[in-house]
């Protein structure tokens, strides 16, 4: 499981400015609209088909089987054990046996051309998130990624293109967005205009990368990518914020990574062989990698990934013209020009925190949740996360997700743009309007 | 006031000049700073060019060394001269000779007077003016940052240094974090990966208060990039061997668009004043990506103009990591292995305290406590300290010529990148192949 399924040089080579080929044909094609309320009226069960059912692949399914009103007819997954367990679960969950994909790794195509499905969940490897899309929005259904949504810009063009000839949208909107506290903050105007946020995805991640039982296929991306290989989770918080795609978009990047060799260094440790062939690896992603992005309207983000160095997660900070929120995992700390009471001095930000918390969240009451604890990846809780039940919303009410296709893409598109500028001596790479200009004019994301 | 030097220059400027082959062999190089012994009781001869906020306090410190004499002095205004003279005779000096013939005076300084170093405070554009002017008339010269503002200002100081023997130097700005070097050169961090540092410090009142630095608005409004790079380059250099094993490569550097000195001006000056309407190039923040040949990194960030606290400050090796939490505590450290809790914050205190270098005793300080920017203190500052043992010991200063430039040339190098779109921008190589072999700072 280890080979790749894409072209690495296809994307760093690759223009970021290719217009879109034909044009798209929008008429007579009924878009869904954007996400709000809550109601969960509907009682019409809502098909859910899944691919890829590993660890977040079971924490989804286990999300889902919670839930009122909803089925799974259709899973697909490569490795037997996995997929037997699945089946298992969508029994036990009192729902008809579902309908088993098993015929290697191009069966969710199958899966997509015969089933009758409202939406397809992939949780699959990276190199296959924008495949499974792309077969779900040609045979009419919705898809729901994990992140990365696209690894190459063409990826994200082709998704593009799809979803405005069929309809059918492809979303991270599993994703969240993160401190709903501190968006909320930010548009009520607390700190201003935004100026610049500093963040990033700054988890040691060599053990789980030589994990093969978990994520077989991770390791390889840091063997063959150097650049910033994750950037979804970051830029869920600032991309909000900084009303991407919604009167601002990303103008341009540069991309700089360290030196490399401490995951290589780590194939020792964890094989207890200092001649392990992996330790003599050459390991194309650095140790640390940064990356400067500027919006048209002059916003900055310094995004980081480092998932090599031993640390404690990260931090971040958001600068505005009027204040300044530096989120630490301990305690976060607050300034605001003004009203903080000693000038140019921190003060805890738990009392903002508490005042500004999301009306989404506070509001948020879900109907109980079948079954126990969520397994998976991410699970734990008891309770069905917001995020499935926003999700289960637009699909009953024929809305948009929180996360647009535009906006999925271009989080996830930051990772080959920063490849092609690390690739190019720190090369400013334009960013791609993969909007077309209705960049200009979509009203800023407000949830309901 | 003018300005008395050509933006274009540092913008467009070729970042690989080289120089001609500079004759080394005619002059006695100074070498480098160890011993804290002030044997030598033979008098040294200082002059003052600039003695504003920063002035003063320089000339507050010297005066209350033994053994130094300040013979000369230079400064614009009237005011600030004669309380600088009377301050000289106050410490039982000879009256000093004034130089007050407007702002190039200081050549006349240079020329006629016999002594062994400049110490330069004037604003940043006169700063290598001045230390050329001391150089080439057989002085060195002890400057404010930043030492250069321009690469050819930067070459220049190179050349006059191989050609005379004479120093220039920032070496008032002091030896950075010593700590943290004594803990990287016991290898606790392991190799060092990136650091992270900046000069983040609300100066939009300082900007805006021309009795202080009538000149300093004047560079937000006509330069976009890092304007202040010096004084977390005192920190990160050592601690990367800038110029020591390793150098600078490239440099990308970005600024967001600039709304905050105005909005200052129309808050407090009214909407139809000049500078509430003027066109200011400096972006409200800058952060730039300078990479090094051994592929170490650092984010460099500049913002002058947002209400912020002070910055932080981290620095990732490949065994762990620091933060020094300014403002919040007393910064936090994890080390892989040594750390109780795995990817856990410990508090630093602990490290900070055991790898602390011995402590500098300075000799008994005269005079009470010391006046101007910086001052407050009532003991003479260990960089006043080690200057005076480099000038009576004919040894180098703490920051030589090299890395001196160096780190000043983040200025030019990071607007000429604002310029182009955030474009890479090489490094010059200042050491012509130096670095390679130029031994580590030694510590203490």
């Amino acid at each position: 499981m280890s080979k790749i399924y894409y072209n690495r040089r296809k994307f760093v080579k690759l223009s970021t400015t290719a217009a879109v080929g034909s044009a798209a044909v929008l008429s007579g094609i009924s878009f869904p609209k954007e996400a709000s309320g809550q109601n969960l009226a509907s009682n019409k069960p809502l098909r859910l088909g899944f691919v890829g059912i590993g660890g977040r692949g079971s924490y989804h399914l286990n999300c889902a089987l919670g839930m009122e009103g909803i089925e799974v007819p259709a899973i697909c997954e490569v490795i037997p054990e996995r997929l037997q367990q699945a089946k298992n679960w969508i029994e036990e969950a009192g729902l008809p046996t579902p309908k088993l994909y098993d015929k290697g790794v191009t069966d969710f195509r199958r899966l997509c051309e015969t089933e009758s499905l409202d939406a397809v969940i992939c949780c699959t490897s990276w190199e296959w998130h924008a495949q499974v899309c792309l077969a779900a929005m040609n045979n009419d259904k919705h898809c729901v990624s994990e992140v990365p949504i696209v690894i190459t810009p063409d990826e994200a063009w082709e998704i593009v293109e799809t979803f405005e000839k069929t309809g059918k949208w492809a979303t991270i909107g599993l994703e969240g967005f993160g401190q709903l506290a501190l968006l909320n903050m930010i548009q009520k105007g607390l700190l201003g205009d935004i100026v610049h946020a500093e963040t990033g995805y700054i988890h040691d991640l060599r053990r789980v990368k030589y994990d093969p039982e978990g994520e077989p296929w991770r390791l390889q991306h840091s063997i063959d990518r150097n650049g910033n290989l994750y950037p979804d989770h970051p830029m869920k918080k600032m991309l909000p914020a900084f009303d991407i795609n919604h009167g601002d978009r990303i103008d341009f990047l540069v991309s700089m990574s360290s030196f490399g060799g401490l995951l290589a260094e780590y194939a020792g440790t964890w094989y207890k062989d200092e001649n392990h062939p992996l330790t003599k690896t050459k390991f194309a992603l650095g140790n640390y990698n940064a990356s400067l992005i500027r919006t048209v309207n002059g916003k900055m983000i310094t995004l980081i990934h480092d998932t090599s160095t031993p640390h404690p997660r990260e931090n971040y900070r958001i600068q505005g013209t009027k204040g300044v929120f530096l989120g630490d995992n301990t305690a976060s700390n607050i300034y605001i020009e003004g009203l903080s009471p000693m000038e140019h001095q921190w003060e805890p930000a738990a009392a903002y925190l508490k005042e500004y918390e999301h009306p989404i969240v506070k509001n948020y009451n879900p109907p109980p949740r079948r079954g126990g604890k969520i397994v998976g990846h991410g699970g734990g809780g008891r309770q069905t996360p917001m995020i499935w039940t926003r999700l289960v919303i637009v699909l009953r009410e024929n809305k948009l997700p929180d996360w647009d296709v535009y906006d999925s893409v271009t989080s996830s598109a930051i990772s080959p743009l920063t490849e092609a500028s690390v690739a190019n001596r720190g090369k400013t790479i334009d960013f791609p309007d993969f909007t077309k200009g209705k960049w200009k004019t979509n009203s800023r994301i407000n949830l309901e | 006031m003018n300005k008395k030097y050509d933006r274009r220059n540092f913008v467009k400027l070729s970042t690989g000049t080289t120089i001609s082959a500079a004759n080394l062999s005619a002059n006695t190089l100074p070498k480098e700073t160890s011993a804290q012994t002030q044997t030598d009781i033979k008098p040294l001869r200082l002059g003052f060019v600039g003695i504003g906020g920063r002035g003063s306090y320089h000339l507050n410190c010297a005066l209350g060394i033994e053994g130094v004499e300040v013979p000369a002095l230079c400064e614009l205004k009237p005011v600030r001269l004669y309380q600088a003279k009377r301050w000289v005779e106050a410490a039982g000096l000879p009256t000093p000779q004034l130089y007050d013939r407007g702002p190039t005076d200081f050549k006349r300084l240079c020329e006629e007077e016999d002594l062994d170093a400049i110490i330069c405070c004037t604003p940043w554009e006169f700063h290598t003016p001045v230390c050329v002017a001391a150089m080439k008339n057989n002085k060195h010269a002890v400057s404010e940052v930043p030492v250069c503002i321009t690469l050819e200002e930067a070459w220049e100081l190179v050349e006059t240094y191989e050609s005379t023997g004479k120093w220039a130097t920032i070496g008032l700005e002091g030896q950075g974090n010593l700590t943290l070097l004594n803990m990287v050169y016991k290898g606790l961090f392991g190799v060092v990966v990136h650091a992270e540092g900046g000069y983040v410090h609300d100066l939009r009142k300082v900007k805006f208060t021309p009795d202080e630095e009538p000149w300093r608005l004047q560079h937000s409004l006509d330069r976009n990039g890092n304007l202040y790079p010096d004084h977390p380059m005192a920190r990160i250099m050592p601690l990367l061997d800038i110029n020591r094993g390793d150098r600078f490569d490239y440099i990308q550097s970005m600024s967001s668009s600039s709304v905050m000195l105005n909005k200052y001006a129309e808050l407090n000056y009214g909407k139809d004043t000049v500078y509430a309407k003027a066109k200011v190039s400096l972006g409200d923040m800058n952060a730039s990506l300078i990479r090094t040949v051994n592929g170490k990194m650092v984010t460099l960030n500049h913002d002058t103009s947002t209400p912020h606290p002070r910055e932080d400050f981290r620095l990732q090796g490949t065994k762990g990591i620091y933060l020094s939490d300014r403002g919040r505590g007393g910064g936090r450290i994890y080390l892989e292995g040594l750390s109780p809790e795995a990817h856990t914050w410990e508090p630093a205190d602990k490290y900070l305290k055991e790898y602390a270098p011995p402590p500098v005793i300075t000799p008994p300080r005269r005079g009470g406590n010391i006046e101007g920017h910086g001052g407050g203190g009532s003991k003479t500052p260990i960089s006043w300290h080690r200057l005076v043992i480099a000038l009576r010991e004919n040894k180098l200063p703490d920051w030589d010529v090299y890395d001196s430039v160096t780190s000043g040339v983040i200025v030019p190098l990071s607007c000429a990148s604002v310029a182009n779109r955030s474009q890479a921008v090489d490094f010059p190589d200042f050491t012509k192949g130096k670095w390679k072999t130029r031994p580590r700072k030694v510590l203490g």
